[in-house]
């Protein structure tokens, strides 16, 4: 398959470059047929890389070893899910997957967008083409999966055992979803900017798209820390690794984007600044991959240092050129159309919320890459870890949290004294009550403190805002409380959407503050010898070594430890933490013994144990034990961000008739079409 | 270490195996001898990776936990000393630095001259977060001056605009107020205007 | 066999994209169907400056009754966007009246009329917003029942505030005032 995979390739190379050239070109010189052209090579490019994509997935599920790729990744032993998700396991197969999800958004963007855009679409198909072309190069100049090998080996090199895992099956396609998704918001602000059109209208054509990559890079983000968390075996999920910090960087810029581009839609202000968090996240997110890809910092997610990382250096910096450019030129186009009114008002809160979305965004940044500024400033390399980082974002995180509760309480417009007062005692009487509770059962921990108390404060403002949203409701319309909670969640989807996910958030930091008061021991156990460990919530686990046993199982041997535990005197049933030697279809050992934890989850704490290794090759057994309050949430908290991001996308249901719509609307059709006779006149 | 007691092997097959196993214990009353013989080897014993050592009190000290999580394995996995040895269990190097950080404590070093002493023979590039020294400085630093520096220029500006602003309202404000009430006609057009969007 | 497939593939996709350069673009003019346009989920994405405005106004009216603005505040923001909702809905009807009447449906004319008709009317100032008052907030005289102003001089049927037009009948409001 790998002719009809090379094939396809070249063909997209040369469509891609066809549609970029094509779009731009027939979008200014208004040529109908170069525009349809350029809009169906969106199409064209999905199908042929579909074929490309097609053909990998082929050669990996015939394991045709003679394909380097599918040597390297995949052994004939391999479970077929864990086959197919080496499409992305790899570099080169990540890269045409990554160019083919471009082509799913193109082409969706290209099918879906409302006919009233229809002058940005020859300018999004040609940038969406120039990203593909980029993409697509580098496959076939730097990282080709269809190479072929002189000979065939009889067995594959099998696929590393930490990506031997349902998290990892769906997690990078989450994240790539993520990542590729901005493409199309960046697509539209392209065109915005090359048309001039720079009014709400081209805000309005990506709303959904920005909201639905915000849900798929926190899908991804949250995916990735229960990866981490399960797989990695350290009973942690973030370690400001530089490809976490790289998901996490866009995910900052599309956050402060979301709550920007309201204040630009009301008020017509930020035009400017939300042009450039748009462009920025697409560039952050190129940023990304090629940290992952250029080796030029140090990381467990790293790929084999290739000439990858040129490519990505240079379509970054050209591509930042030609950005930079396209903004200075159309700084005029971009004015203001209103000024704040009031220092008090929902812009002024939403304006230092995305300072500290940004702030954070660079100092998270700032940090990946202070080793290699620290090198090039005093020549001495540094490692900038965990401590660092903690020490640097936590407070900005605190304020975030803060600000997430200050905000909906404040008006937009304009705020007085005497409202903020009744608004803010509800929830600042909450954030008392919280901490107070805390301290007088003995919580000291400040950060964790500072924590929990706000997120009491963000649970209470958003608890009044449901409260007295259903209260106006009631009171305006004459509505019972049922209906007027329904109604106020259907016709203020975005609002109340937002809400929830501001839930989520708040969900987030309680479980991130419970990593404070985690426990951990080492304890080796012979068989039958028992271990206790008290936990922050108080109860005394024992854990008791029952025994190794040793089996094989699908492609792998393992050998399977078990402790028999007991939560106070309430036995909690029996944990067993594997080590897996992986082997091909030879049974020879490919890679080294990876471990597999064992997992108690539970609302108020995770009980984690990983067999870390036999003493002497006896049935003594080395445990590492951690006791992890409040993980689960963690998960919860992501469940509920994306829950609350799907309510905010949710089309349909609530809100006027169309019929009432088309009356509404009619005055405004009517004035466009005579301005159009107008325009016309004046150009005939 | 006050969290976990490391029971004795006799204590625990006494205490535990009494209250869960109770048919393993008589069998053990019987026989009597596992607990004197070393545990049996594994049968397949190169199957669970490296041979690991018996855990001391070393290992759990909350001290030397402290000062190995300051310093980063050097094998290459960008994990600091404490998180390696208790994770990646294929690594010989931060077991090994470990035992160095615990032979150092025996000998009577203190906490910075442990972290000195691997400095010295490192470079800096062992400090899991660099030292809060010179140019280091400005990596702490910068992001939060950079936030605070902008923060406190948009306030300026804000309230500066703000009582622009404020002056204009009130010079407005006068005029507006001399200004009639909305027309009636006006006023029920909005009605149903608003209507059409509920 | 793969090589005939890769042909295959690629005179697909080339006679996709170059087919237009061949037949010669079709302009696709925007279509005139009153639904076009209201082709958003969310009545915020629409751009009519009116809508916007009136938004605005059912914001404010929100805000206020949760309690976050203040009654100056909301008389002050009121009377800033009554304005722009007012400028803005005068401006389509200017251009609506060169255009036609836009509102074809019969069926909404007549909801229209029905809401038109449910507020009380002021002899001298018109129809009032409160629809339960007896006397005018304005000028203090009794309200009287609807149909009695503004009516259609050819049919008797109540035209719009505004409105230069009878939705029923057609006659032009300015031939009432001749008479």
């Amino acid at each position: 398959m790998t002719i009809l995979g090379q094939l396809a390739l070249w063909l997209a190379l040369l469509l891609a470059a066809w549609g970029s050239v094509v779009g731009i070109l027939g979008g200014i010189q208004q040529r109908a047929e170069l525009i349809q052209s350029a809009r169906r090579t969106s199409y064209a490019l999905f199908g042929v890389l579909s074929v490309a994509t097609i053909a990998l997935v082929v050669a990996l599920l015939r394991h045709d070893f003679n394909v380097q790729y599918v040597w390297a990744y995949t052994s004939r032993n391999l479970p077929t899910p864990y086959a197919l998700s080496a499409l992305y396991g790899g570099q080169a197969g990540s890269l045409l997957f990554w160019a083919f999800i471009l082509t799913v958004f193109a082409a969706a963007a290209q099918w879906l967008t409302p006919r009233r855009y229809d002058h940005l679409m020859p300018y999004v198909a040609a940038v969406t083409s120039g990203v593909t072309l980029f993409f697509v190069a580098v496959v076939l100049f730097a990282s080709n999966p269809f190479e072929r090998m002189a000979f065939t080996p009889p067995d594959g090199n099998g696929l590393n055992p930490q990506l031997q895992n349902p998290g990892m099956v769906i997690h990078p396609p989450m994240l790539y979803l993520g990542y590729i998704s901005i493409t199309i918001p960046f697509a539209f602000a392209v065109a915005a900017l090359i048309t001039k059109r720079l009014d709400t209208g081209w805000l309005h054509a990506i709303r959904r798209w920005t909201i639905v990559s915000w849900i798929f890079l926190t899908t991804g983000i949250v995916l990735g820390m229960w990866w981490a968390y399960v797989e990695l075996g350290w009973g942690g999920y973030w370690a400001w690794d530089p490809v976490e910090n790289a998901s996490f960087l866009p995910w900052l810029t599309m956050t402060a984007f979301l709550h920007s581009v309201m204040i630009q839609e009301k008020r017509g202000m930020l035009k400017k600044w939300n042009m450039i968090l748009i462009v920025l996240s697409f560039m952050l997110s190129i940023f990304g991959t090629f940290i992952t890809r250029s080796g030029i910092i140090s990381s467990v997610h790293s790929f084999a240092q290739s000439s990858v990382g040129y490519f990505f250096l240079v379509f970054l910096i050209t591509s930042g050129i030609a950005l930079t450019w396209l903004l200075v030129t159309r700084l005029p186009d971009l004015e203001a159309e209103s000024q704040l009114e009031s220092m008090v008002s929902r812009e002024a809160s939403f304006l230092f919320n995305n300072l500290l979305l940004v702030g954070m965004a660079f100092s998270v940044l700032w940090g990946t890459m202070f080793p290699i500024i620290s090198e090039l400033v005093r020549g001495t390399q540094v490692t900038v870890g965990p401590p660092f980082f903690n020490q640097v974002n936590i407070p900005i995180g605190l304020g975030l949290l803060a600000l997430t509760g200050i905000g909906p309480l404040i008006a937009w417009r304009k705020a007085s004294t005497r409202n903020l007062k009744r608004q803010f005692t509800g929830p600042v009487v909450t954030m008392l009550i919280v901490a107070a509770v805390l301290i007088a059962v003995g919580v000291r921990d400040f950060y964790a403190l500072m924590a929990f108390a706000l997120s009491g404060f963000v649970v209470g403002t958003i608890g009044q805002e449901f409260i007295r949203g259903v209260g106006a409701r009631n009171r305006l319309h004459g509505e019972n409380y049922a209906v007027a909670f329904a109604r106020l969640m259907a016709r203020n989807r975005r609002r109340y959407g937002g809400y929830i996910v501001h839930l989520g958030i708040v969900v987030f930091f309680v479980a991130f503050a419970g990593n404070a008061f985690k426990k951990e021991m080492e304890a080796s156990l012979e068989p039958g010898e028992s271990v206790t460990l008290r936990s922050a919530f108080g109860y005394e686990y024992t854990f008791t070594h029952i025994g190794v046993s040793q089996y094989e199982q699908l492609n792998r041997f393992v050998s399977a430890a078990s402790l028999d535990v007991t939560r106070g005197d309430e036995p909690m049933g029996i944990m067993t933490s594997e080590k897996r030697q992986y082997w091909n279809s030879f049974k020879e050992a490919q890679f080294q013994p990876s471990t597999e934890a064992a997992i108690e989850s539970g609302l108020r704490e995770d009980v984690y144990v990983v067999y870390a290794g036999s003493v002497e090759g006896t049935e003594e057994a080395v445990y590492s034990i951690t006791l992890n309050p409040l993980v689960w949430w963690l998960w919860f908290g992501g469940f509920v961000m994306v829950i609350g991001g799907a309510i905010t996308v949710w089309p349909g249901g609530g809100g006027p008739t169309r019929a009432s719509l088309r009356r509404a609307m009619a005055g405004y059709h009517a004035q466009m079409v005579s301005g159009e006779k107008e325009e016309a006149a004046i150009a005939g | 270490m006050q969290d976990s007691v490391i029971v004795t092997r006799r204590a625990a097959v006494g205490a535990a195996f009494a209250a869960l196993l109770p048919i393993s214990i008589r069998a053990g009353q019987g026989q009597d001898t596992t607990q004197s013989a070393a545990p049996e080897r594994l049968p397949y014993p190169g199957m669970v990776g490296a041979a690991k050592e018996r855990i001391t009190d070393y290992e759990n000290d909350p001290f030397i936990i402290g000062i190995e999580e300051r310093l980063r394995c050097t094998c290459g996995c960008n994990l600091d000393v404490y998180t390696c040895r208790t994770t990646d269990f294929t690594c010989g190097t931060s077991p090994e630095m470990h035992r160095q950080v615990v032979r150092l404590i025996e000998s009577g070093s203190t906490e910075q001259e442990v972290i000195d002493a691997f400095v010295a023979q490192h470079g800096e590039l062992v400090l899991m977060a660099p030292k809060k020294e010179g140019f280091n400085i400005v990596g702490y630093v910068l992001p939060g001056i950079a936030i605070t520096a902008v923060g406190a220029l948009m306030l300026w500006v804000l309230s500066r605009k703000n009582s622009v602003t404020a002056a204009e309202a009130q010079a407005a404000g006068s005029a507006s107020i001399a200004d009639t009430e909305m027309s009636a006609d006006d006023a029920a057009r909005l009605e149903a205007e608003l209507a059409d969007l509920e | 066999m793969e090589l005939v497939a890769g042909i295959v593939v690629a005179v697909a996709a080339l006679a996709l994209v170059l087919e237009p350069l061949v037949r010669g673009g079709v302009d696709q003019g925007v279509a005139a169907s009153p639904d076009e346009g209201i082709d958003f989920a969310d009545i915020q994405e629409s751009e009519s400056p009116k809508i916007q405005a009136l938004l605005a106004l059912k914001e404010i009216e929100f805000d206020r009754a949760t309690g976050k603005l203040s009654d100056e505040d909301y008389g002050a923001l009121k009377k800033r966007y009554a304005d722009a909702a007012l400028a803005a809905i005068k401006a389509e009807e200017a251009a609506g009246a060169e255009v036609g009447d836009a509102v074809d449906d019969p069926a909404e004319a007549a909801i229209r009329k029905a809401r038109a008709n449910s507020g009380m009317s002021c002899p001298t100032c018109g129809p009032r917003p409160a629809t339960d008052s007896t006397f005018c907030s304005n000028c203090g005289k009794q309200l009287v029942a609807p149909g009695g102003t503004d009516s259609c001089a050819s049919c008797g049927e109540r035209i719009p505030p505004g409105g230069k037009f009878c939705a029923s009948c057609g006659t032009s409001v300015g031939a009432l005032v001749e008479r």
